[in-house]
């Protein structure tokens, strides 16, 4: 399959451009773009996004490696993140990453394997006073117990 | 600016100074010699702050800033040593040390073991270890030392990751590494290649290419350059590895191809262990090319080195003295008439022992038999060439050039010096074009690839010449890129004013090259642009100048200028007419049978010896079955003095850095030796100097021999060169019957008649010499699996050769590179492929 980005993406793309003196400035924003559109960031991607931008390929891995939010593997099609930092920490997280996987039957940084849900540990997500916190997607689903976590996962299609 | 602006007053460690403004603190501090500690700094390199190390105290500054990062300015009150900086540093320098394997820094044992590491004794005795390659020229050892750090006092972490050893000519231990990002910043921007990034963050950060991919495969061209900057032992050259500290130093050009690069041989214990860029803003800018870098000493210091000289006696080969051997060689030379004797000499040889070579020829053997067989490398093609020589400019235009054509050239591993120019050349906003069959270096960054098939090229080059004409109607050829693409690369072409044009080797070899290049060079006369020609072989323009061609005297006048060749005599003080019946190293044959044919650092012809009586004369015994009848032994270009004249025109000096090995002799002494047995006059040189100082005396450009003025100059060439017929081609071989179209080129990584590739460890992987390139689907397709042996045949012969798969060629081409002497007329030619069962 050919990756390009859409009219739409390529849009927003000229867009973000608009805002930085340089196109290597623009590689983050492009980045999560590029996540936005294709899930996750793969190999071709990074080719397709060095030919768009005129960056070498090595200089995009060097920014997609370094940080933690861009996804070099896909995920789920619900992408599960359980905060394990403190505050969730004290308030019971680690018994709601443990449910999940033994429910899902995956660990950290894995997807089961009909691509339905991935799952991994990230650390604080700011929502401490709702401590523990998951994220589903761009969604925070917040004070979760192993039975509310159930009742999510269950409406989740 | 006014004068006074142009510099601050700084004080440090309570000394005031004068500083260019814009220097940084480090900089600053250089200059007056103030040693500060840094492992991430280098002078071409941009400021990192990475290290940490080189952290001052500066008044009014909070926290302590980084010198290499902070610019210095007026009244800045800096303090390098201060009993606080010092200790931070030597807290961050254990940090280091935490990460990196430290025996060698910090063993207890240090001081004892260097005082004793010099015994000799008798064998079994270890005397110190040797953990690392770069051990007494590391940098981290030195801050070490300089810091006095005694012991770590963190926990020691090694990240046991496995030592990178499969590619050529460098090994990577990243367990050594202290991620100072040297080699990240020299391969993005100085080299520009881009090949090597961080990748991962925190304790799991490593240096390396893109994805897994070794450094073969992401395109890296073994420039070195990365090697050169590393600090610590992580990178180290495979061929020097255990060799240790140079002693000496001694800038010399480079004589692997026409670019004439400054290098600096290092040497030890009078042998070559290795070369490095020298700073020369004039050709190479402190850049070389991986043959430059890496191939030298395992070329100079083969073990099979000649060492005396031998002759071939009885079917064997008996080791005899100089003294024989020179009065062996007399004797069967005074027995020639001068269309009996034959004088081939390599183009990779000085100027000096080439103008030696053809004067004793013409002087001591009344002959005009004499050639370069680099003649051959250019084939048919060799006028149109040096058509193009004379348009020659220097490199430098690339750094001016608005657009750059190039044509048949690859720089990855060759001429990787002209591929920085042109990198930087597009970073400044150079548009370059360029047009090659294969997907080769440039294909990915230039801003246009035009892809002919194999041969090809003139066409899309007959287009732009018409369109530059003012023939804007002219249809474009069907290649890669559409007709409105094409017709707008024209048109951009025809707007740019000094656009220059890049000639490659792999334009040179079809069998419509000539063609190709007379169109190049009227597009280039349409244009108004400078040519740059590169030759392959170091002193091409010198052989052409010193006149070593039956058709040429030295000066590059014709040998049938009767004016030139009255000078001659006078200085010669003999007379000499040449005579011109079309004999040349492509035609050995054309005159009387041979009674002797001397070879001066060329490979052997193949096939029957082309004479009664063979004189070899190289840096090692020849590569084919044939044995010569007397083998002299010859000093390599690092053994000998003289001169090398560049593609540019340029001539530079050559030094000699070490010894010959055994009896070897310099190439020109040999010959002059055999003159003066032979009675001879004018042959009484004591040294290269005096030869230099005759040619100047006939040859514009050469004066002085220590300090060559090095302007680039172009050349002139008095009338044609007699090119070998190639024999007769039929029309164009049936498509149907011979699907694939093969491509065949003259090995072009050669030193005096021997290929890289069969000398150097490293040549071999990059190189893939005599090995037939296929397309991987095709390969598969014929049931071929890599390194099968494959029988090639086409409407005129039948060779076999083993197969590799290169993805870089377009499905139904397949290409080789063979000895010149074993090229194939008609190129590129229809073949069939199929597996060999022999």
């Amino acid at each position: 399959m050919k990756v390009e980005f859409s009219e739409e993406a390529l849009q927003q793309y000229k867009d973000i451009l608009q805002r930085y003196p340089e196109k290597r400035a623009a590689l983050l924003p492009t980045l999560h773009l590029a996540q936005q559109e294709f899930g996750w960031i793969s190999r071709e991607v990074m080719q397709y996004l060095s030919e768009l931008m005129d960056i070498p390929v090595t200089v995009i891995l060097d920014t997609v490696s370094f940080y933690t939010m861009f996804k070099t593997k896909p995920s789920g099609k619900y992408h599960i993140q359980v905060c394990s930092t403190l505050s969730c920490a004290l308030r019971g997280s680690r018994e709601i990453y443990e449910h999940l996987t033994s429910k899902l039957g995956i660990q950290a940084g894995e997807v089961t394997p009909d691509g339905k849900f991935s799952l991994v540990k990230v650390e604080c997500l700011g929502s401490c006073g709702t401590a523990p916190v998951v994220q589903i997607n761009d969604d925070y689903y917040e004070g979760m117990t192993p039975e509310k976590l159930d009742k999510i996962l269950d409406e989740l299609e | 600016m006014r004068e006074k602006d142009a510099t601050v007053t700084v004080i440090i460690d309570n000394q005031s100074y004068r500083v260019p403004r814009g220097y940084t603190i480090l900089q600053a501090a250089e200059r007056f010699d103030i040693y500060i500690p840094t492992l991430c700094s280098h002078k071409d390199l941009s400021p990192f702050g990475g290290c940490r190390l080189c952290i001052v105290e500066v008044e009014g500054m909070r926290n302590f800033p980084t010198a290499c990062t902070t610019p210095v300015e007026e009244g800045m009150i800096i303090r390098t040593h201060t009993a606080q900086v010092q200790s931070v540093r030597k807290e961050i320098l254990q940090l280091f040390l935490s990460e990196h394997t430290s025996s060698c820094l910090i063993c207890d044992e240090r001081e004892e073991c260097k005082r004793y590491l010099g015994t000799i004794r008798k064998a079994g005795v270890t005397t110190g270890c040797r953990y690392c390659p770069k051990d007494g020229q590391c940098e981290l050892q030195e801050v070490v030392e300089k810091l006095g750090i005694q012991e770590i006092e963190y926990p020691i972490y090694y990240r046991n990751l496995r030592v990178e050893k499969e590619d050529p000519f460098y090994d990577r231990d990243y367990n050594l590494c202290i991620l100072c990002g040297r080699c990240v910043r020299m391969c993005q921007e100085v080299r520009l290649a881009n090949v090597l990034a961080f990748k991962q963050r925190g304790r799991n950060t490593i240096v390396g290419p893109a994805y897994a991919r070794t450094h073969l495969e992401s395109g890296c061209e073994f420039c070195g350059a990365c090697v050169s900057v590393c600090p610590t032992g992580t990178l180290y050259e495979k061929a020097r590895k255990w060799e240790g500290v140079a002693q000496l130093e001694q800038v010399t050009t480079c004589s692997f191809c026409g670019v004439g690069c400054q290098i600096s041989l290092q040497i030890k214990a009078d042998r070559v262990i290795g070369g490095l860029p020298a700073e020369d803003p004039l050709v190479n800018n402190g850049q070389l090319c991986v043959k430059g870098r890496f191939c030298i000493p395992e070329l100079v210091n083969g073990p099979w080195r000649l060492r005396h000289p031998f002759k071939k006696f009885n079917g064997l080969e008996v080791d005899i003295s100089w003294e024989d051997a020179i009065t062996l060689a007399a004797e069967q030379l005074s027995r020639c008439a001068p269309d009996e004797f034959g004088l081939l000499i390599s183009s990779n040889c000085t100027t000096e022992d080439l103008y030696i070579a053809q004067k004793f020829a013409r002087v001591a053997m009344g002959s005009n038999q004499v050639d370069s067989p680099a003649r051959l490398f250019y084939g048919p093609a060799l006028n149109a060439y040096l058509a193009l020589l004379e348009k020659s400019v220097p490199l430098a235009e690339v750094r001016e050039a608005p657009a750059i054509l190039c044509v048949g050239l690859d720089t990855r591993y060759g001429r990787s010096v002209v591929g920085v120019e042109l990198r930087r050349a597009m970073h400044r906003g150079a548009r370059v074009i360029t047009i090659h069959p294969r997907e080769h270096n440039l294909a990915l960054t230039a801003h246009a690839w035009i892809q002919p098939p194999p041969g090809g090229e003139g066409e899309i080059l007959q287009f732009f010449a018409r369109f530059t004409a003012g023939e804007e109607s002219a249809s474009p050829p069907e290649t890669n890129l559409s007709s409105e693409t094409l017709r707008q690369l024209a048109r951009e072409l025809k707007q740019a004013s000094g656009v220059v044009i890049l000639v490659g080797s792999e334009v040179l070899h079809y069998s419509a090259s000539p063609q190709i290049l007379a169109v190049l060079h009227r597009l280039a006369e349409n244009l108004g642009a400078g040519v740059l020609p590169l030759p392959a072989q170091n002193n091409f323009v010198g052989s052409l100048l010193m006149g070593t061609y039956p058709e040429l005297l030295p000066g590059g006048f014709s040998s049938a200028n009767e004016k030139r060749l009255k000078e001659l005599e006078k200085v010669w003080q003999t007379e000499f007419r040449p005579l011109t019946n079309g004999w040349n190293s492509g035609n050995l044959s054309a005159g009387k049978p041979l009674k002797v044919l001397y070879l001066i650092g060329e490979a052997l012809p193949s096939g029957e010896p082309p004479a009664e009586f063979l004189i070899f004369q190289n840096i090692y015994p020849p590569d084919s079955p044939i044995r010569p009848d007397l083998t002299l032994p010859a000093a390599a270009f690092t053994e000998a003095d003289g001169t090398f004249v560049n593609g540019e025109g340029r001539v530079q000096r050559v030094h000699r850095a070490v010894n010959p090995p055994g009896e070897a002799l310099p190439d020109w002494e040999i010959l002059c030796r055999i003159a003066r047995k032979m009675g001879v006059r004018g042959f009484d040189f004591s040294d290269v100097r005096e030869i230099h100082r005759e040619i100047a005396a006939l040859v514009d450009g050469f004066q002085d021999f220590d300090q060559p003025p090095r302007q680039a100059r172009s050349l002139t060439i008095e009338g044609k060169f007699q090119i070998a017929a190639s024999g007769s081609f039929e029309a164009k071989p049936d498509g149907k019957k011979y699907p694939y179209l093969l491509n065949a080129a003259p090995l072009e990584h050669v030193y005096r008649g021997f290929p890289l590739s069969s000398r150097v460890e490293g040549a071999r992987v990059i190189f893939a010499d005599e090995v037939l390139h296929m397309n991987p689907r095709d390969a598969r397709r014929a049931r071929l699996q890599e390194g099968d042996p494959v029988e090639v045949t086409s409407q005129y012969f039948r060779k076999v050769w083993p197969v590799k798969f290169s993805p870089e060629l377009n499905r139904g081409i397949v290409q080789v590179t063979v000895l010149q002497n074993e090229l194939i007329g008609l190129n590129p030619i229809p073949v069939i492929i199929r597996k060999s069962h022999v």
